[in-house]
């Protein structure tokens, strides 16, 4: 009820019908170390961070949007 | 005419046309409608609007009814709450008199030691300070739950709210109009009740207007959404815009005296007077700073009630009625109470000089305090604007001299000022430590006394202690069943066999979210057949998934850790899903088509989670394929053991020897008719054809396998027969053998993964995590001793020399092996397994799998 | 009041690139899923859409799907208010939608006072009766 997630094919719908991907990042790093900072590690700052979203009961298409989790304000 | 009566306490009381309960209840001279929390103070009619909590009642079994603005009907059963052991004769009052005793938060300090006597403690406290029981034997079911879509959601049918609707209306909106009373229904009969009229009948006549009464708003929510409840519905409004028009309580001030029965604000003793024609009180003493007071005034003159003093400010005096002493610019100071806790007399100070007043009633009308809760949970930039008297903004603080602050929760200012001393100092911080605001009215009477008592103590110091304690939802108090309403966890799969496993006299059972056969009869017997004949089993909630498209070859190579890219068309291969973090996610069976197109078989319970992690690396690769999630569009029969074949070749002119099907391999066959994409599975470890077949054929196909199998007497199986048979193999259940963390190494499925390709997801986490030995592994035990039913052994500890290394996540008695078996993870100290290793009374060995035809010979040809 | 009749259409899934499925999008019985995605309900002429289709992207997947799903039709004059007791969503005059209804991804199609919803054939009997349990007094 309290958060709505803006699906690019089906218009603002209610976050229940998503599954949260996490921060969008990228597939590979450099090195060993990197690579265990991309995946264990996220910068989760408080404030805007880019991010997955599926639409799981919906169109079941993956995109990604830009939010601050602090006041769930997207884009 | 309404006749008949309601029964109070054991006396029946008679119900007058519009009475509420409180009203009949106080005609029949009931003065003390409830006792306070803590103190057990009398307290009597005060609010009028359904706020505070005095008027608080059991009405027909249900407590915390507010008999204020509860209709009367007749043959209502009403009860008072605390009391003991009457409402009206409390012994346990003398927790009054003890105040000195239980200081603010006192609750908090005491109660602890000695343990054993909390449980007693807690029965007699909870008795002591209960509101009420429980009703029994409700039908929590009665509540509907409904969403509506608007343009424009008016909270509040007075005055500001039906203009506010009828505007949105003539612009074209579509709009909701809702209130938690039916309209005008609190208001004596007047100019301003003809002027609700008029204006409700023109909101009546706008088909754009939805009129939902009877329904109070809990909260506002991001969208903007509006959260009502009635006593039978939920009702979600989506809204373009919120307007809030919810009026403004009237002050509440907290001085000595404020909590005594006979001290009421302005509406509650114009209502009694003016719309259910009883006097308050026989002398009564009004003060009014406010037009709304002076109205409250003049009802009451003109009801006939003997007004003794009118303290009004002195711009006011000329509207005082005459039979009224006027007293200008009067400041109230307290009110002092008699017998029965009833106030007695009224203490002010006129022109310097202190004055007793004596009288039984006690009237206040000395501000508005603006009912914003909604507003101030609503984020900043949400479409919600105030109208009317909600958008006064918070004009004058009320005074805290003394008295009580909080009502609900039984806090007096003495007490907020002990808090404070103690170091308690923002109103935020003294809400949690004294629960002032925390009660059923939700800081609509005492939110501002108490932040208008922390602003005055730290004036000048940090202006932060000022604001008021955040507004969360729900603003009214809500039933438990309207949240509930339409809420409904649990969803359901099928698969088209559904009905014939019932006919069969299955025993169905719950597995990941489907409806799944267990057994049929005796699972032994089941299990019997698999093994030395054939069995059948109802497979239709595997995952099924095709993967298509000039990019699915690349999707499945990078996606899956083992060599799939050189899968031949005709052949299958067992695969892992792992996370990026190198962990198992799922297994599953993935089969190259002659097209180019993949088949991918997951766990049942997997299936949407495969289907969602292939379109994210689908999305993330930025790949060109092609998703079809078929698990609902086929169903699956598996047929196992060692006459399958012939079961199968009986019902299918098509090839199915070895050298057409061989292990590992799928085909498109038909069988009975039915087109069915054949794999040749090994879950059970029997010769076994895995049919995928559209769901509508399922049927058919079932039955005719059925009555072939009776010449072999082939077996239905179900989840219980196959927990042994697959045990017997050593398959893990991804899930219940597995931990979160587990990686292909520690499940020894290495065979699965293959460190060769340049990439795919989790390959740098494994190469990392290969570095360091494996700390954990999934064996297989074999176990001496026990219980006879090894069964009984999962989810026990493993121990080895004293401390527990691990756990049995399986287990079961092998009637082919003629011992028990099982699965368990083991932590390895430097990459070795202990010895000796125990689980309960039985001890453990470990041994290779598969425990069962190792070599897998009855699997192949 | 409103009635509830459940019935097996025909469906056929469109998974193609985003031009191939614009076009298909204004064919009768489409629904548009995602740029990548239609769905067709009612019979398709499904070779000859297949070849239009593959016309414009070779690599597209054209496959009747009908075993997937069943339908379940709630018509009458109070049908949207049976719908608005399942699901937010909220319905337009006529087309189509998807998302969550009574927590089921469901393809709703909407024509006037009928409500027909596409429901994954796995999950039909599920939703048919929590239609039945939410809209009891609604439902004749």
């Amino acid at each position: 009820m309290t958060l709505r997630i803006p699906c690019p094919n089906c218009g603002e719908r209610p976050h229940t019908e998503f599954a949260f991907g996490g921060e969008a990042r990228l597939h590979e790093a450099p090195d060993d170390e990197a690579d265990f900072a991309r995946v264990f590690l996220p910068d989760n700052d408080p404030g805007s961070a880019r991010e997955r979203w599926f639409h799981a009961l919906g169109c079941r298409t993956w995109f990604e949007l830009t939010r601050d989790a602090t006041t769930n304000r997207i884009g | 005419m309404r006749p008949g009566s309601l029964r109070f306490e054991g006396r029946e009381i008679p119900i007058q046309d519009g009475d509420t309960v409180a009203s009949a209840m106080f005609r029949a001279g009931v003065r003390t409608f409830s006792r306070s929390l803590k103190s057990r103070r009398r307290r009597g009619l005060y609010c009028g609007t359904g706020e505070c909590p005095n008027c608080m009642v059991t009405v027909d079994g249900v407590p915390g009814v507010r008999s204020c603005v509860t209709d009367a009907a007749a043959g209502m059963r009403v009860e008072r709450g605390r009391g003991w052991p009457s409402a009206e004769h409390d012994l346990l009052h003398v927790t009054d008199l003890m105040h000195p005793l239980m200081p603010v938060g006192f609750y908090m300090k005491t109660f602890v030691r000695p343990r054993f006597a909390w449980p007693l403690a807690e029965r007699v406290i909870r008795r002591a300070t209960g509101s009420g029981r429980l009703p029994e034997g409700r039908d929590p079911s009665r509540f509907t739950a409904r969403h509506v879509h608007v343009d424009a959601a008016v909270v509040g049918a007075g005055g500001a709210g039906l203009a506010a609707a009828l505007e949105a209306a003539r612009a074209g909106d579509r709009v909701l109009l809702c209130d938690a009373f039916p309209i005008g229904s609190r208001m004596p009969p007047g100019p301003a009740l003809d002027g609700i009229r008029a204006l409700e009948a023109e909101v009546q006549a706008e088909r754009a207007i939805e009129i939902v009464d009877r329904h109070a708003a809990l909260g506002v929510y991001d969208g903007p959404t509006l959260a009502l409840a009635s006593d039978d519905e939920l009702v979600q409004v989506h809204a373009g815009r919120v307007v809030l028009a919810t009026g403004a309580t009237e002050t509440h001030e907290a001085f000595p005296g404020n909590d005594l029965p006979g001290v009421w604000l302005g509406r509650a003793a114009s209502q009694m007077a003016g719309l259910h024609g009883v006097h308050p009180g026989r002398r009564v003493v009004v003060v009014a700073s406010t037009e709304e007071g002076l109205d409250h005034l003049r009802t009451l003159v003109g009801a006939g009630v003997d007004v003794v003093a009118a303290v009004v400010p002195s711009a006011f005096l000329d509207d005082v009625p005459p039979t009224a002493e006027a007293i200008a610019d009067g400041e109230l100071i307290s009110a002092s109470g008699g017998g029965r806790g009833r106030v007695r007399s009224v203490t002010l100070r006129e022109r310097g000089e202190q004055r007793r007043i004596p009288c039984d009633a006690l009237v206040l009308s000395t501000g508005l305090a603006p009912r914003d809760e909604l507003a101030r949970m609503a984020s900043p930039d949400e479409p919600v604007e105030l109208v009317g008297d909600a958008a006064l903004g918070d004009g004058v603080a009320p005074g805290v001299s003394g008295g009580y602050v909080c009502l609900c929760e039984d806090v007096s200012a003495h007490d907020l000022e002990q808090a404070w001393s103690e170091g308690f100092r923002s109103a935020e911080i003294l809400k949690r430590y004294t629960t002032a605001t925390m009660g059923p009215c939700r800081g609509a009477m005492c939110g501002r006394a108490l932040a208008a008592f922390a602003a005055r103590r730290s004036e000048g110091r940090d202006r932060a202690a000022a604001p008021r304690t955040a507004a969360r939802p729900p603003v009214r108090p809500v039933a438990l069943e309207a949240l509930a309403a339409s809420v409904h966890e649990v969803i359901e799969k099928r698969t088209s066999l559904h009905d014939t496993h019932l006919a069969a006299g299955a025993r169905l059972g719950w597995s990941s979210g489907w409806k799944r056969p267990f057994a049929y009869g005796d699972w032994r017997e089941e299990y019997a057949a698999v093994r030395e004949r054939a069995g059948l089993m109802d497979v239709g909630t595997l995952g099924k998934i095709l993967i298509a498209g000039r990019d699915a070859a690349t999707l499945v190579d990078r996606v899956f850790p083992g060599r799939v890219a050189d899968l031949a068309p005709g052949r299958s291969r067992y695969v892992l899903a792992l996370y990026e973090a190198g962990y198992v996610a799922d297994d599953g069976i993935l089969g190259a088509l002659g097209d180019g197109t993949f088949f991918l078989t997951s766990t049942s319970g997997g299936a949407e989670r495969m289907d969602a992690r292939l379109r994210e690396w689908t999305f993330r690769l930025g790949l060109h394929v092609h998703l079809l999630d078929r698990t609902s569009e086929l169903g699956a029969i598996v047929v196992a053991g060692p006459d399958a074949r012939d079961l199968l070749g009986s019902l299918s002119d098509d090839a199915i020897d070895a050298a057409a099907l061989p292990h590992g391999g799928l085909r498109e066959i038909t069988v009975a008719g039915v087109p069915c994409t054949a794999l040749r599975t090994g879950f059970v470890g029997e010769l076994a054809f895995e049919l995928h077949h559209p769901r509508s054929g399922g049927p058919r196909l079932w039955a005719e396998l059925i009555r072939a199998g009776e010449r072999v007497d082939a077996r239905p199986f179900g989840m219980d027969a196959l927990e042994l048979l697959r045990l017997e193999k050593g398959h893990p259940y991804i899930g219940q053998d597995t931990l979160p963390d587990d990686t292909p190494a520690k499940l020894g499925l290495d065979r699965a993964v293959d460190m060769g390709k340049s990439w795919f997801v989790g390959r740098a986490a494994l190469e990392r995590l290969a570095r360091g030995p494996v700390g954990r592994r999934l064996v297989g035990l074999s176990f001496e001793g026990g219980p006879a039913d090894a069964a009984e052994l999962r989810g026990m500890p493993v121990g080895a020399g004293g401390e527990i290394v691990g756990r049995v996540t399986s287990a079961g008695r092998s009637p082919a092996l003629v011992r028990s078996i099982g699965l368990a993870w083991v932590r390895t100290r430097d990459g070795e397994l202990p010895a000796a290793l125990t689980a309960g009374d039985a001890t453990a060995s470990v041994v290779p799998t598969p425990f069962y035809d190792p070599e897998g010979a009855r699997l192949r040809g | 009041m409103a009635e509830l009749s459940t019935s097996a259409p025909t469906v056929t899934a469109v998974l193609a690139s985003p031009d191939a499925c614009e076009r298909v999008s204004a064919l009768p019985g489409a629904c548009p899923i995602s740029p990548g995605e239609v769905t067709i309900v009612g019979d398709a002429s499904i070779t000859a859409l297949r070849q239009a289709v593959q016309r414009i992207d070779p690599d597209a997947v054209v496959r009747d799907v009908s075993d997937g799903w069943a339908m379940h039709t709630i018509s009458g004059e109070r049908a949207r208010d049976a719908f608005a007791r399942l699901s937010e969503l909220e319905l337009p005059a006529s087309g189509s939608v998807q998302g969550a209804v009574a927590r089921i991804g469901v393809r709703v199609l909407v024509e006037g006072d009928r409500v027909d919803l596409l429901v994954p054939s796995m999950l039909a009997a599920h939703l048919r009766e929590r239609i039945q349990d939410e809209c009891r007094e609604l439902l004749s």
